[in-house]
Parts: C-alpha cells; sequence; structure tokens
C-alpha cells in the first residue's frame, strides 16, 4: 500500500463523493423527520435534535474508519465476530421492553448490537470467503450469532443476515447443488424448531395470518394510505389540505411511509435514484479492485443495505409480513446510523486505496 | 474465487424488486390517490386511554413505600351494545356479579365512554372471565391501583394522588390520559418521571384496531428510613400526648414537625408532620366530610417545610457566628471569653429618646455569662447586648442589615428547595420590608417603622421573623459542614448546587463545644437527656421557645446534634404551642436521638421548662 498524506478530510485522495452520499441521505432524514414534529426544539426529546446528533456521531465514525487501512480490518474480523457474539450474548440479560431484549440502555439513548452485527457479518464473511477458510469455528461463529438474534426474539433481522449469508456464498464459485443444500438445510433447520416449539409461535403467527387473511395488518393498511396520500409531486410541493393519519412507528419502522407522504412519487423515485447511483459507482469499484476480499466486502454491504431498503419498502407497502426493520440512514435510531455509517466509511477507504477519486 | 457473473445475476434480481416497488408505488400514489384521500376522510378512530402504572417509591432499605398493583378489570364496549343484545348483557352482569344493582347496570349503558369499567376481576374465578370474553362486547384491561403500605406514616413526605384538575392538566400532559396526578409530596413533586404513559386504545367502528402499550413510570429511591421515621413519630405522638396533660391551652396542642438530616450529604432521614393522614383514602375517593375534617386539622399542611414559627433562641446560632466572624460582642466584653453582668433584665435609651426595658426570661439573670455560657443558659441579655452593639455601629447606615445578610447565608428567607412542592420560605424582616408592609400589610408594623427593638427581637428569633423547620435544619447543617446545598428526600433530586461558606474548622468545633454544653448539666436541656448518662458529653442541640400574640402558648423548639466527635445527624423538633423548648421538643429529639446512637429507647418525659 502506498502510504499516503493524512488531509482534514482524510488520507490524501478522498473521494468526495461517498461523503457527499452519505450527508445527502442525512439530511433527507432530517427533512422527513421535520414533517413528522414540524415542532423545533433544543431538548434531547427532540427526535430531530437526536437525528441530527446521531448524524454527526455518525460522521465521526465514518471518517474513523476512512484513516483505517483495509488490511487492519481483515486482521480484525476475527476479534469483530468474537465480540459481536458477546454482545448479543449479554443483551439476552438486559431488562425486556416491548416483548423483547434487543437492546442496552445506555441513559439518552440505546445501543442496538444486532445492528453492529449485520456491518460484522460481511466483513468476516468476506474474510472467510477470500481466503477459503470455510472449517467449524467460522460456520459455527455465523450460526450461533444468528441463533442470538433469533432468540431475542428478532425475526427481521435473523431473515436479513441470513439472505446476505445466502448471496454471499451465491457469489463464489461454489456450485449451484451446494447452494440448493444450503438452502435445504436452512429450512430443515426451521422446522426441527418448529418441531421442539423453539419457534416463537407468536411471530410465525403473524406470517401465517399474512397470507391466510385478506385483511391487511392494521399498521400495513394505515401506512398504505398514507404513502398513496403523497400523490405525485408529495404534500410539501402539492399544496393539498393535511390530512393527518395515524400509523404507528411512524420515525423508525415507517418512515418511509411519511417519506414518501411528504415527497410523492417524484420523491420516491429521487430517493431511490441515489441508493441506484451509490450502488453503480460501488459496482465499478468492484470490477477494477483486485483484492477478492475487497470485492466479497463490498459486494456484501450493498447486498445488506439493498435487502434492508427492499425489505423495509415491501414491509410498509404491505407486501410481506411486518419485519421491524429500518431503512438505512432514513429511520432514527442512532445504533443503524453509526452501523451504516461505518460501512460508508470502509467504502471510501476502498475508494482512496483503489485510486478512484473525484 | 469471486464471481463477477453472480454479481450480475443479483443485480438483474434487485433490478426486478425496484420494479416492483415502484410499480406498486404508482400505483398507490398517481393511481389511487383520490380514492384513499376518500378513504381517509372516512375513517373514524376513536382512542380509549387506560392509565399507565406510576412508579413505586422505596426507602433506603428496599422497603416499598408507595406500589401500583396491576389487576384485571372487566369492560364493557359500548359501541357494540344495541337494543337486540343489551338484554343478554344484562343478564350476564346479573348473573355473574350478585354485587352490581340494575340501576348500578342501568348506568353502566347511559355512559357515553367508549368502554365502561364494570368490575374487578382479580377476586373471580379465572373461568368466568374466560366465559365472558366470548361476547364480544366484553375486554379485560389491567388498570394499576396505587397503594400505601405503611398509611399515615409517610402522608406528607409521599402526598397522594387524585383526578387533574385544568391547571394540573396544562402542567402535567400524562395527567389527562392517566386521570391520575400526584396532588402533593413527592407525587407531586416527580409527577413527570413517576407517572407513565397511559396505553392508547384504538377504536374503529367498535373494534379494537390496534393497543399501543402503555409505558409505566420510573421508580424512584428515597434517602428515608422507615425505621427511624417510626421512631420520630411515635417520639413526636408522645411528646405532643404530655404537653397536652401538663399545660393548660386553650386550644388542643396536636401540630408539630421532625426533621432528621444527614451532616455530611444534606439528605433527610426522616421528615414527620402531624396531624397526618391515609393517602389510600384518596385512591378510591375521599368523602366530602372526611376531606372537611381532615382539612379543620390541617391535616395535609406539611409542616416540616410549611410550618411557619418564629425559631425563637435556636436562631440565637446565627448571632453567634456573627458575633465570632465579625468580632462584635456586647460592649463591655472583648472578646467571646470575656464576661458581662446579666440581671436578669435590659434598659436602655434610643437615639431618638424612647427608653425601654427588655426582660430575661430568667427573672434573676444568669449572672456572669460569656458567649459559651450565653448558648448553654440561652441568655437573652447577652444576645440583646450585641444586638445593641450592631445598631449603635451600623445603625441607619448601608451595614445595618448584618444580622439578616448573615441570616440569608443560612439560607432562612429563602427556599430550602428541598424535592417537595409547595414549601414555604418565611420572611426575616428588615427596614425594607417593614416599609413595604407599611402599605401592603399596615396591621403588621408599628407606624414608627423599623427600629432597634426590632433588631433586638429578631437577633432572639422573635419578632417578624418566620422559619420553617427543615430551613432550621439546613442552616445548622450548613454552620457545621461550610457547605449550603440543597436538603433531598430522593436520588432523583436534581438540585445538588454546592455553595461554599467561609467558615473555619475552629469555629465548627468552638460551636459545637457549645451546643455540647446545653445538654450537659447547667444546660437548658440537661433534665431532658439527663437519661442518657456519659452519652451527653457526645450529644449537642439547642432549645428554643418562641413566643407567639395572643393567648397562644410558646412553640416549643429543639435542634439536636448527634454527635459531637463525629457529627452525623441533625434532629429538628417543632410543636406549635408546645411550651417550652427544653421542657417538650428537647425529650421528643432525645429519643430519637437515642434511635440514631441504637442505645435504648426510653419514653418521653416531661422536661424541665425554661425561657
Amino acid at each position: 500500500m502506498i502510504n499516503r498524506k493524512i488531509t482534514l478530510l482524510g488520507p490524501e485522495g478522498t473521494n468526495l463523493y461517498v461523503i457527499f452520499q452519505f450527508l445527502l441521505f442525512n439530511v433527507i432524514s432530517w427533512f422527513t423527520l421535520f414533517n413528522i414534529t414540524s415542532e423545533l426544539s433544543f431538548s434531547l426529546e427532540n427526535i430531530l435534535v437526536r437525528q441530527i446528533i446521531f448524524t454527526i456521531l455518525g460522521l465521526i465514525v465514518f471518517f474513523f474508519f476512512t484513516y483505517i487501512p483495509i488490511s487492519n480490518i481483515i486482521s480484525l474480523s476475527n476479534i469483530l465476530m468474537i465480540s459481536s457474539t458477546l454482545l448479543l450474548l449479554g443483551v439476552l440479560f438486559t431488562e425486556e421492553s416491548l416483548g423483547a431484549r434487543r437492546r442496552y440502555d445506555l441513559g439518552i439513548f440505546d445501543f442496538q448490537p444486532s445492528e453492529f452485527t449485520k456491518v460484522v457479518f460481511v466483513i468476516f464473511i468476506a474474510n472467510a470467503l477470500s481466503k477459503k477458510n470455510n472449517n467449524f469455528l467460522t460456520i459455527g461463529l455465523v450460526i450461533t450469532n444468528l441463533l442470538l438474534i433469533y432468540i431475542q426474539p428478532d425475526l427481521g433481522t435473523t431473515v436479513i443476515l441470513l439472505l446476505l449469508v445466502f448471496f454471499m456464498f451465491f457469489l463464489t464459485d461454489i456450485k449451484f447443488k451446494n447452494i440448493v443444500a444450503f438452502s435445504l438445510l436452512t429450512f430443515i433447520a426451521f422446522f426441527v424448531l418448529l418441531e421442539f416449539n423453539l419457534v416463537n409461535t407468536f411471530q410465525i403467527d403473524r406470517i401465517t395470518d399474512f397470507y391466510s387473511n385478506e385483511v391487511k395488518d392494521f399498521s400495513q393498511q394505515q401506512s398504505r394510505l398514507q404513502i398513496s396520500l403523497g400523490g405525485f409531486l408529495g404534500e410539501n410541493l402539492s399544496n393539498t389540505s393535511n390530512i393527518d393519519i395515524f400509523v404507528p412507528v411512524q420515525t423508525t419502522d415507517f418512515i418511509f411511509s411519511s417519506f414518501s407522504k411528504s415527497f410523492g412519487f417524484l420523491g420516491c423515485v429521487i430517493l431511490l435514484s441515489f441508493w441506484s447511483i451509490f450502488g453503480f459507482r460501488v459496482y465499478s469499484l468492484i470490477i477494477k479492485t483486485e483484492s477478492n476480499f475487497e470485492k466479497f466486502l463490498l459486494s456484501g454491504f450493498m447486498i445488506l443495505l439493498y435487502l434492508q431498503i427492499f425489505i423495509n419498502i415491501a414491509t410498509v407497502l404491505g407486501l410481506i409480513p411486518l419485519t421491524g426493520d429500518p431503512f438505512p440512514l432514513l429511520s432514527l435510531g442512532g445504533s443503524s446510523i453509526i452501523a451504516i455509517s461505518s460501512i460508508f466509511g470502509i467504502i471510501n477507504r476502498i475508494f482512496i486505496e483503489n485510486n478512484l477519486v473525484i | 474465487m469471486f464471481n463477477k457473473y453472480r454479481l450480475n445475476s443479483v443485480l438483474i434480481l434487485f433490478s426486478i424488486f425496484s420494479v416492483v416497488i415502484f410499480s406498486e408505488l404508482f400505483v398507490l400514489q398517481v393511481l389511487d390517490n383520490e380514492e384513499n384521500a376518500q378513504q381517509i376522510e372516512n375513517q373514524n378512530f376513536e382512542v380509549f386511554y387506560i392509565p399507565a402504572a406510576r412508579g413505586e417509591i422505596f426507602d433506603i432499605n428496599g422497603n416499598k413505600l408507595a406500589s401500583s398493583i396491576l389487576e384485571p378489570y372487566l369492560f364493557l364496549n359500548l359501541k357494540k351494545i344495541n337494543e337486540d343484545n343489551k338484554k343478554t348483557y344484562t343478564q350476564l352482569i346479573q348473573f355473574n356479579f350478585k354485587e352490581i344493582s340494575n340501576s348500578e347496570i342501568e348506568e353502566f349503558f347511559k355512559s357515553k365512554d367508549l368502554f365502561i369499567k364494570i368490575i374487578n376481576l382479580s377476586q373471580y374465578d379465572p373461568e368466568i372471565r374466560i366465559r365472558l370474553l366470548d361476547f364480544e362486547a366484553f375486554e379485560v384491561f389491567n388498570l394499576p391501583t396505587r397503594f400505601y403500605p405503611y398509611n399515615e406514616l409517610f402522608s406528607h413526605v409521599i402526598g397522594y394522588v387524585g383526578n387533574p384538575n385544568k391547571d394540573e392538566q396544562n402542567n402535567f400532559p400524562n395527567s389527562i390520559n392517566n386521570k391520575l396526578v400526584g396532588k402533593t409530596g413527592l407525587e407531586r413533586y416527580y409527577e413527570n418521571i413517576i407517572s407513565g404513559t397511559a396505553s392508547e386504545v384504538i377504536v374503529q367502528n367498535g373494534n379494537i384496531v390496534e393497543i399501543k402499550p402503555s409505558v409505566s413510570g420510573k421508580d424512584i429511591q428515597l434517602v428515608l428510613n422507615t425505621k427511624t421515621q417510626n421512631v420520630v413519630k411515635e417520639s413526636l405522638q408522645e411528646g405532643i400526648i404530655l404537653a397536652n396533660k401538663n399545660f393548660e391551652t386553650t386550644n388542643m396542642i396536636e401540630r408539630g414537625a421532625v426533621v432528621v438530616q444527614k451532616i455530611d450529604t444534606g439528605e433527610i432521614v426522616s421528615m414527620v408532620s402531624l396531624p397526618d393522614f391515609d393517602p389510600n383514602q384518596f385512591v378510591l375517593g375521599i368523602s366530602e366530610f372526611d376531606f372537611k375534617q381532615l382539612n379543620r386539622t390541617q391535616a395535609f399542611n406539611n409542616f416540616a417545610i410549611q410550618g411557619l414559627y418564629p425559631p425563637g433562641s435556636v436562631f440565637k446560632v446565627v448571632a453567634y457566628w456573627l458575633a465570632l466572624n465579625e468580632g462584635i460582642f456586647p460592649e463591655t466584653a472583648i472578646n467571646a471569653q470575656d464576661y458581662i453582668d446579666c440581671e436578669g433584665s435590659l434598659s436602655f435609651g434610643f437615639d431618638d429618646g424612647s427608653k425601654q426595658v427588655y426582660q430575661d426570661w430568667k427573672p434573676d439573670g444568669h449572672g456572669k455569662v460569656n458567649l459559651s455560657q450565653a448558648m448553654k443558659q440561652s441568655c437573652n441579655v447577652y444576645f440583646w447586648d450585641i444586638a445593641l452593639k450592631i445598631w449603635r455601629t451600623f445603625g441607619n447606615t448601608d451595614s445595618e442589615a448584618l444580622l439578616q445578610e448573615y441570616s440569608k447565608q443560612l439560607g432562612f428567607s429563602s427556599l430550602s428547595n428541598i424535592d417537595l412542592p409547595f414549601e414555604k420560605e418565611g420572611v426575616v424582616p428588615d427596614r425594607e420590608l417593614f416599609e413595604e408592609w407599611t402599605i401592603s400589610r399596615p396591621e403588621l408594623v408599628r407606624p414608627e417603622g423599623w427600629l432597634g427593638g426590632d433588631l433586638m427581637n429578631l437577633i432572639i428569633g422573635q419578632g417578624a421573623i418566620t422559619t420553617t423547620p427543615v430551613q432550621v435544619s439546613n442552616a445548622y447543617r450548613t454552620l457545621l459542614t461550610g457547605e449550603k446545598s440543597s436538603p433531598f428526600i430522593s436520588l432523583e433530586s436534581s438540585n445538588n448546587i454546592i455553595e461554599k461558606i467561609n467558615i473555619s474548622d475552629e469555629f465548627v468545633k468552638f460551636l459545637l463545644d457549645d451546643l455540647n454544653l446545653v445538654t450537659n448539666p447547667g444546660g437548658t436541656a440537661y433534665r431532658s437527656f439527663q437519661i442518657m448518662g456519659d452519652q451527653i458529653f457526645d450529644i449537642g442541640g439547642k432549645t428554643g421557645t418562641a413566643q407567639n400574640a395572643g393567648d397562644l402558648n410558646n412553640t416549643s423548639w429543639f435542634v439536636g446534634v448527634d454527635s459531637i466527635s463525629d457529627p452525623k445527624y441533625i434532629v429538628v423538633t417543632v410543636v406549635e404551642e408546645g411550651g417550652s423548648g427544653s421542657a417538650v421538643a428537647a425529650p421528643i429529639s432525645r429519643r430519637i436521638i437515642q434511635h440514631l446512637r441504637e442505645s435504648e429507647l426510653t419514653p418521653v418525659e416531661f422536661g424541665e421548662i425554661t425561657e
């Protein structure tokens, strides 16, 4: 690796595009949250103030990872995976809130370790795939983490991580019959869990209800109506009368619904176009870089981000059952923003190390 | 190896996802927009609120002083009642709950609420509950009930809860949906923390579509000690009974308060005010008769923070501090050790030509006294001499209010900011206040305005000055530590600013020694503390007897300090119309100090009448 001069915006040759994209997504989130609360007060209770603080923390994390060489991240991957396991174990001993143990209460904000696990999973699997060290310990750690998240219980995150593992394996030269075997094994494992009553029936009921009932879930029904209210231009541009509608968890899981109401179909197209442009730029980087690890890492990150976006929008639209996954960089929530900031920081670093600069 | 072609196929798969999402969004937002907007306008949601469980309150040893019990209640969904099924539901209620009368059932159906509470199910067979839930208009919700296991013991500190009025609804938004608000005490002070957010039951056309769970209030940890509280209340009650036996007063002696404060931290270990009340009475609703009766006896006043009394001789400690700090002593004394002659009265002339004679409580006088002896025997003449010295030196100048400044330093005439609501601040009079009163409350002042005699009254804690027991306790604590901070009952308290006061270790030692003299042979409180044997040499205090206007008996005060070698606690006792401080308040404090020192408790006995 070439020794680089350290500058204010990162090592020499910082790619301004990534930071611009990161900030843009954050600012969109601020506007969306402002449309929900429409109150300005400087207290930690105010969701907009909270989100801005999270963005600033996110920026610090972004630059932190920009200064860390990729080679260091490779060597840290095992430690990261073990600490993720410990954090997920610890969270099981915290106080239950709303029927699950998912977060550490850190006073003014909560830390959700499963968000950290998402990032660590990509790094760990990318490292394992590029070195081809698919030994039992590697697989054991992955399965342990999945189980720990599953028993929180957090079915949404478990599904996302399972799909992530699936897609990342798919990107190797692994034979199709092995992929089929992997999927079959997952299914069998699931039914074994079901048989031994280790599955939270509440979550299964939600899924079976979804596909058996004609009537959609109440909150999804409401969010569909709210999205519809946005029209083509959105409430902000098209002076329509402000109709209030009740949607649960507006600021987190269902934020896309408020976004669509505020900015309309046009806003949705623009937001998703930005994500596509970002995807294509990273795609060109995947093609350009010669390191296998970086290829796996970048594709893993993009698959993770897109899966979250797709699943979140599909939930809000009522196409799939309720999962409770946040929309990257749009939903209110410190852990999610910090985790995604680290992804953007690492991507930025890879751009720099490959001399892809604007 | 990384397979680029497979990445491309993932890309294609994701593109298909995007197309699906965009087409769905397009249909919803552009094609069906009008239709859905119409549908939303036809939506009419109604919300029914279920109160959240209030946070529980614990004493320092983890005893629960206020609890929230969740119990299942049967509700009737009135939107689902029509003329056809009304009869069925009436019969169901009659059959299962014999104690509900027919007229009560009629009332249920007349209610305009979404749901009406029928009965608490916790006493009934769970079978009934399951059977009734088969009928669609029945619902079961858990409702919290406030319970105070110690009944009257903590009534003033913890306070009680009740229905919020308009002002309370504005100040405490949670109280609207909880239909409950803290009315006094900690329940009021920490209302925002302790109340929690009510659960929302969202109803559309009579059907429950969503239940947003409630958020329980936060638990509160106190520094109070239940054992001490018990002893304090018993002792105060015993003292009041004795006072009634020994004095012939026109009014029953029934009011008093005690504050026990830790010296190092300022935390309140115990706070009792009598008469008290049972806060549980308010939970189910108190009858107007009972309420008025309690109100007549002033049972809702927490005299520890709201009782305004002239402090009498316990206030002499301010002049004591001033004298040593400024070097101001009686005219004939050079220093604190120097003696003056106390002949039992003081007569003097003022500049304006008036001449007055002041009579000490001991007609024959205390003989030779210096500062320490004046404290020990509570000699008024010595302190009047100091007042005269101040008046002659600074009277009618800018520095005139020297004594007032010293008392304000110790927190008199301002709120102690203890974590309780409705605290009173009292007054320390000076020329300005008298001028103000001449206009606003002319009945309180003489036309001549502020005179030297008023300063002489003030120095012995008489006249217009009023203080609360908690102020007195905190003032003594400030003098003994050199730190002024707010006393507190809960660990949630955020008033933790500490103001440093310039007090030397030497002064603290001197003061402790002189407070010790009060409980020793020859001191005003000796008779009350005698029973403790050798322990009296490690205990200190100050008696106070404040005169009241009219034929009211004197206010009885005692400030106890335990111990002299290692000052840990201050015990302030006040008995309204309790007479001499050394006779009533001192033995009450003595029994409390016995408890604090873990000695054997002996009954409160009537002490010596002094002052």
